[in-house]
């Protein structure tokens, strides 16, 4: 009984609200130093040092430059980033002056008034102009740039050689003929997936949705609404969701499926088509297909086209909190600069921004091609909103596809309970 | 009366006498059963660590690879800090297994042993703190953490590893304390003995297997903990813990397996080893020496 | 120190579930506004909310059982063993707690892969899913949440059987009481505050179980039917930083514990066990 009544206490003191939760003072510095030690943040790879010998090389330039100024980088795991960015803006004290993010996270972070507005820099910068579109609308919110971008990842269609040489098959060239294809595989070879598609595999099947013509949301500058239950964005779930099924891949096994398990069903030859990225090259080749496989740009709805494919990526940002501003945002435009973009993409294999640039590492290795030609047609992002850290948090989309090929819901109805919940997430956010 | 023997000889002898009946081969048999069955998923993570990286899913799962390789556990030690890494994590976790193990001693001597009102309630809040996600108490405890000026240092994890292992651990030697009889005490203070020898002299060893058994346990969430190195070593890297090298592995749209399964076997081993040294005491446990 | 680190982040996550707060204002971007009970209504408001609720309650209530059950009998089964046996079960037994979380549940779902796996191999169950369906894949979770915990019901047990006197024991056995009536009417009324402590800390993690649904089940199974309260909170507020409704979902949860260990303590006290 003593416990209920200490209970009531704290719901008393509660109900008062007499003292609000912690927070943190606003972020923003006015100092700007021109020297001292500026701290970096960048993701660490699994071989990651290839990318700090690019890194270090840009480093060893920028303190010869400035006088005065040293630099620390610290790699730290991908998987820890939500919470040491967080961190970060909570504790001013233990923050970089520069990091490297998830190119989706970019509205929220500026939501949660972390990453400083270098509109200005971005435009007097020369490099700039030659960044392609998506890359630069990843890193704006609300028509103000908050970074650069540092690469881009983008996906494609991986397709085996000797199978389709064995069944006497063209790589398909419309949407149409890819799904009838992927069953005529199917049909000839039950033990294989005719194209591996997957439940949980949003950025896989937002190709489809883009290529009828839909969009997830429409909106700009922070004020969206969903768009994924308009009649296109309709037609684009169904050719998505009929891929599911024993003439193609079972919805037992693919409803649950993720883009990295389509990826190990493909190198173990398992599938005779996969929609992969750039970065899933290397696991490819690990794989039993090792030189009996192919890519070719995902194709749309129309013979030749290319579906729009998600842009992902990571950009670097300057934190409101540095005091060392100049000095991080020239940091920021060398990591960035063409020239550096051009080593990393030599060391990690990871996308130039920059369009000019792509091209020329697109002649150096072939298998850059498809991925480079795909982005050259056109490319899409997600809402620059902070509410898609919520909507993909809660899984919404992964939900509406599951909801459709497990046969609970139809399309109308699952992609009206998406659009609900999106519009919900952009309103919660204001 | 009561006496203390103290030797631990007789009562494994009559232990051994209990243990000796029909149906002990039968006994051994499922005990190792059961071994093999929960050992297996164990073997499979070495197993994958071991094989080249198509080899880890593939179509034929093969529970042996004929192309062993050490690439993974190359790449888990070739990690800038690894052994720094290793360091923090084991100075972590022995200071929050002896803080603990010292700290719930005396406080389940002191709830066991004296009423006071409020004991109870007491007993029951050290649990509260538990029942909620963690997630939920991060930031709370980011504030307090930052306020108390301990950020990004040791302190910021063995503090709250201390704080969330305590309320089990006094919970559970309280069990132990309560077993000893009080008439055992008297007679140890009429034979003279100062409270401060009762106590380490005569009750500790008789709660041992306890402290053991709960030294585990805050051994090993203090070991694996990910939420909070995460959150509260933010810009000192060289300050990161063990768990913090496996979660390089988990890359979003690439996860490196190999890498993942050679560093939560990295990770496991010392735990073993840390269970290897303290299991006697748990095995040989002297309760059996007391007697009413 | 203990109330520092404990009490007040309680106090604290009572405060921050009436409050409007999300990283913009932990990080002082946006001024926190005073929300009322509004958290609590937009949580109760949501049907999904209470179906995951049942879930948790009926997955969490089987793990508790098959947990408790398993590590009881096996701790049994280790004083009747010789050394070698019993240092092989506790071994494989340790190296199972031990295995971080997040690494022993990816294992499981690699052996039980339909593609991939050796057990439907073994079992000659062809490709079938085990994650496909709801209750065969909560029964898959539960398999490894009762693997991964076993070991401390196994551990803690094994710990208070060597304290009880073996005299007892011998007494008992030369009675020639089975092994279940020893359990039943010495062993178990002996170890009693153990079996509590042990429960209610099994009760507490199990209804709290994340990263095996997270990792097993893909983040709450297909189209959500997996879900359990804690990946729930993960979902709808950690994830994406509303602090303020994660708050107001743990007060819930902290409040259904609370209460189930209330009760059950009075209901030992009522059989004259005193606490």
């Amino acid at each position: 009984m003593k416990l209920s009544i200490r209970m009531v206490a704290v719901a008393a003191v509660l109900a008062t609200a007499a003292c609000a939760p912690q927070t943190s003072g606003t972020s923003s510095s006015d100092k700007d130093e021109k020297t001292g030690t500026l701290r970096v943040w960048l993701f660490q790879e699994v071989n990651n040092t290839p990318k700090e010998q690019v890194v270090d090389s840009v480093l060893a330039e920028f303190e010869k430059e400035h006088e005065g100024a040293e630099v620390t980088v610290e790699y730290i795991p991908v998987e820890t980033r939500a919470q040491r960015i967080k961190a970060a803006f909570n504790d001013p004290g233990s923050a970089p002056d520069l990091i490297e993010y998830g190119n989706t996270d970019t509205a929220g972070y500026v939501k949660d008034g972390g990453l400083a507005d270098v509109t200005e820099d971005f435009r007097a910068w020369g490099e700039a102009e030659d960044t392609d579109p998506t890359a630069r609308q990843s890193v704006t919110v609300g028509g103000r740039v908050y970074g650069v971008p540092y690469f881009v990842g983008v996906r494609a269609l991986y397709y085996r050689t000797d199978v389709f040489e064995e069944l006497g098959l063209d790589v398909p060239k419309t949407q149409a003929e890819l799904i009838s294809t992927a069953k005529r595989i199917r049909a000839a070879k039950p033990e294989l997936y005719g194209l591996a598609v997957g439940g949980a595999y949003t950025y896989g099947a937002m190709p489809f949705i883009w290529a009828h013509g839909g969009e997830l949301a429409t909106g700009k500058g922070g004020s969206y609404a969903a768009a994924i239950d308009s009649a296109a964005a309709r037609k684009g779930i169904e050719a998505y969701t009929s891929l599911f099924g024993d003439d193609n891949c079972p919805a037992a096994k693919c409803a649950a499926m993720t883009g990295n398990d389509t990826i190990t069903a493909f190198a173990a030859g398992k599938a005779a088509m996969a929609i992969g990225g750039d970065f899933s090259h290397a696991a490819v080749e690990a794989g039993t297909v090792k030189g009996a496989y192919a890519v070719v740009p995902l194709p749309g709805v129309k013979t030749g086209s290319i579906a729009p494919a998600f842009a992902g990526g990571n950009n670097l940002g300057v934190l409101k909190s540095t005091t060392h501003r100049t000095l991080a945002v020239d940091l920021m435009k060398r990591l960035a600069s063409k020239e550096a973009q051009g080593e990393l993409f030599e060391a990690m294999g990871f996308l130039p921004t920059f369009s000019d640039v792509r091209q020329q590492v697109a002649a150096k290795e072939a298998f850059v091609k498809p991925f480079v030609e795909t982005l050259a047609a056109d490319t899409k992002f997600v809402p620059a909103s902070p509410a898609w850290a919520q909507i993909d948090a809660g899984q919404v989309l992964p939900t509406m596809f599951q909801e459709v090929v497990s046969g609970k819901k139809d399309v109308d109805s699952a992609a009206a309970d998406a659009a609900k919940k999106m519009n919900d997430a952009f309103r919660s956010v204001g | 009366m009561s006496l203390v023997r103290q030797d631990g000889e007789s009562r494994v002898n009559l232990l051994r006498r209990f243990t000796r009946r029909p149906g002990r081969t039968a006994a051994e048999a499922t005990a190792l059963v059961v071994a093999a069955v929960v050992a297996f998923p164990l073997y499979w993570m070495v197993l994958s660590a071991f094989k080249p990286a198509g080899e880890i899913e593939s179509s034929e799962p093969r529970p042996w690879t004929l192309a062993p390789t050490l690439d993974s556990f190359r790449r888990v030690f070739g990690q800038q800090d690894f052994g720094r890494y290793f360091l923090n994590s084991v100075v972590v976790a022995v200071a929050v297994v002896i803080a603990s193990a010292f700290i719930a001693f005396l406080a389940a001597t002191a709830v066991t042993r004296f009423r006071f009102r409020l004991r109870t309630t007491l007993l029951i809040m050290f649990l509260v703190a538990q029942m909620v996600p963690v997630e939920a108490l991060t930031i709370p405890l980011f504030f307090v953490i930052r306020d108390l000026g301990q950020l990004n240092t040791l302190w910021s994890l063995i503090l709250p590893h201390i704080a969330f292992s305590l309320p089990f651990a006094i919970w559970m030697l309280r069990g132990f304390v309560k077993g000893v009889p009080e008439a055992l005490e008297e007679a140890a203070y009429m034979d003279g003995a100062s409270r401060a020898r009762f106590l380490w002299q005569i009750l500790f060893p008789l709660v041992l297997p306890g402290l053991v058994a709960t030294s585990v346990f805050s051994f090993i969430s203090a070991w694996n903990d990910f939420l909070f190195a995460k959150s509260f070593i933010i810009s000192d890297i060289s300050r990161s813990t063990l768990p913090m090298a496996l979660l390089v592995f988990y890359k979003p749209d690439d996860p490196d397996w190999g890498g993942v399964m050679a560093a939560s076997t990295v990770m496991t081993i010392p735990v073993l080893i840390f269970f290897v040294l303290v299991q006697r005491r748990l095995v040989s446990g002297l309760g059996g020496a007391v007697k009413d | 120190m203990l109330g520092g680190l404990l009490a007040y982040p309680i106090y604290q996550l009572g405060l921050i579930s009436v409050f409007h707060y999300t990283q913009a204002q932990v990080s002082g971007g946006e001024p926190t506004t005073f929300e009322g009970f509004g958290n609590y209504a937009e949580l109760f408001g949501d049907g999904q909310f209470w179906e995951v609720l049942l879930a948790t309650v009926v997955f969490a209530a089987a793990c508790v059982v098959s947990t408790l059950a398993v590590g009881c009998a096996l701790a049994v089964l280790l004083t009747r063993v010789r050394a070698v046996p019993r240092l092989a079960l506790m071994l494989a037994a340790l190296g199972a707690w031990a295995t971080p979380a997040i690494t022993g549940s990816t294992v499981w779902l690699f052996l039980f892969d339909a593609d991939f796996g050796p057990v439907n191999r073994v079992l000659g169950l062809g490709d079938h899913s085990w994650t496909y369906g709801r209750f065969s894949a909560f029964f898959l979770v539960l398999l490894e949440v009762v693997w991964c915990s076993f070991p401390f019901v196994m551990v803690t047990v094994y710990a208070g059987i060597r304290a009880v006197p073996a005299e007892v024991l011998e007494a008992a056995a030369l009675d020639g009481a089975s092994q279940w009536r020893i359990w039943r009417s010495v062993l178990a009324p002996m170890l009693r505050p153990i079996l509590v402590v042990v429960t209610i800390q099994s009760v507490i993690w199990d209804f709290k179980v994340f990263t095996q649904i997270y990792v097993m089940t893909g983040g709450g199974g297909i189209a959500g039917q997996n879900l359990v309260l804690n990946v729930y909170a993960y979902q709808k507020a950690f994830a994406s930083s509303q602090y303020s409704l994660g708050a107001a979902i743990g007060v819930v949860m902290l409040l259904i514990l609370l209460a189930v260990t209330l009760v059950y303590l009075r209901l030992l006290r009522r059989q004259g066990e005193e606490l």
